[in-house]
């Protein structure tokens, strides 16, 4: 055990050789600028990678963000559109009659004779605004022929349907 | 020039320097990149050092340096405090350092930093090399291949408490935190260590 000891300290002796070897003169001058700046870059590279990304997986989006890039009144005019189609929809939501969507029963009802019911049927009271809007998909958009000829008011499609309770 | 006679200890929280540690640490972790410079410029030639102590090639602890710091940048806010800082950037250091080792293992390329001026006058080293040749500056470059050589063998794992404790001066204590492991597997790893050296340069240790 002495002698491993001993050696150990020959050993150690020798392992201070390593405390001497030096890098480079001048190395650490530029370590900790060059490690700051590799994190600037990495920040800044996160976001590019994304569009390198876009670029290499869909060309299309590439070339659309290229384009929205060079004019931005193009995305401008894109964005203002899509809220207008919004709008529009939402309007078209509203003025659509509540609560008027008719049953498969009363399709089946109205169905064999709804050529003459249409005609014959009382016409729907129109609303304030003198257009009355029928539910009816098929007969809204068809004038109804009747045995008497075509019905007196286009505008005006009986849907043939009773309110439930009346 | 990198000398490590000092023993690396982990700064008095009492101390000014710990205190503004503590102060750049905060600041970094907002994000504050000068002070993380600061950081960085504190615990570059232990890094460095470390990490070039074990892979025994400049270019490679250049990397793998750089590496560290970045990495430790990205984790700042996952670094609670429980450990001095010192502690903490060790240890993301030594666990890339082993992760590239062993991607890179029985692929052992020597780059090795210039001894100083200093070596041929370090009194132990005189004692040890005299004994060879007289021509100490040619046998010190040959035990510097040598010695290399035969830390490289060694397993990681030992590798790591000698160049921590017989380089860089580390105590078994700081050693245990930095590594994850308790002290008495710190020492004996470095007493297999020690053993396995001594039987790879057993030429030129000589009682």
């Amino acid at each position: 055990m002495s002698d491993t000891n001993n050696n150990f300290e020959d050993l150690k002796r020798l392992l201070k050789l390593k405390r001497h070897e030096v890098p480079p003169p001048g190395y650490f001058n530029h370590f900790s600028g060059d490690v700051v700046a590799r994190i600037r870059t990495g920040e800044a590279g996160g976001a590019q990678n994304i569009l390198e990304r876009i670029q290499s997986d869909s060309p299309f989006m590439a070339g659309l963000l290229q384009l929205f890039g060079a004019r931005p009144g193009i995305l401008g005019a894109l964005a203002t559109g899509v809220c207008l189609l919004l709008l529009v929809g939402v309007l078209f939501m509203d003025h659509s009659e509540p609560g008027s969507a008719p049953t498969p029963e009363l399709f089946a009802q109205s169905a064999p004779d709804a050529s003459p019911t249409l005609a014959s049927a009382a016409p729907l009271e129109p609303a304030d605004n003198g257009i009355t809007v029928s539910t009816n998909p098929v007969s809204s958009l068809q004038p109804a022929n009747t045995l008497f000829g075509s019905p007196q008011n286009p505008l005006f499609q009986s849907a043939g349907f009773t309110p439930p309770g009346q | 020039m990198l000398t490590m006679s000092e023993p690396a200890t982990v700064p008095d929280a009492n101390a000014p320097a710990a205190l503004l540690e503590g102060d750049l640490v905060r600041r970094a972790r907002r994000g504050d990149l000068t002070a993380y410079d600061e950081l960085v410029k504190r615990y570059q030639e232990r890094i460095y050092a470390t990490i070039y102590h074990m892979t025994a090639n400049h270019e490679d602890a250049n990397d793998l340096a750089q590496e560290s710091f970045i990495k430790a940048y990205s984790a700042l806010k996952s670094f609670k405090g429980g450990s001095s800082f010192y502690t903490w950037l060790y240890r993301i250091a030594i666990n890339k350092t082993i992760n590239f080792l062993k991607q890179r293992r029985n692929k052992h390329h020597l780059s090795l930093d210039d001894l100083d001026f200093n070596a041929e006058h370090d009194p132990d080293l005189v004692a040890l090399v005299s004994e060879k040749t007289p021509q100490r500056d040619i046998n010190l470059s040959e035990l510097q291949k040598k010695l290399n050589e035969a830390l490289l063998r060694l397993s990681e794992p030992h590798r790591m408490v000698v160049v921590l404790h017989d380089v860089q001066g580390v105590s078994h204590e700081e050693i245990a935190e930095i590594v994850g492991c308790n002290i008495g597997t710190v020492r004996s790893r470095l007493f297999y260590a020690r053993q396995q050296l001594q039987g790879f340069l057993a030429d030129y240790i000589k009682s």
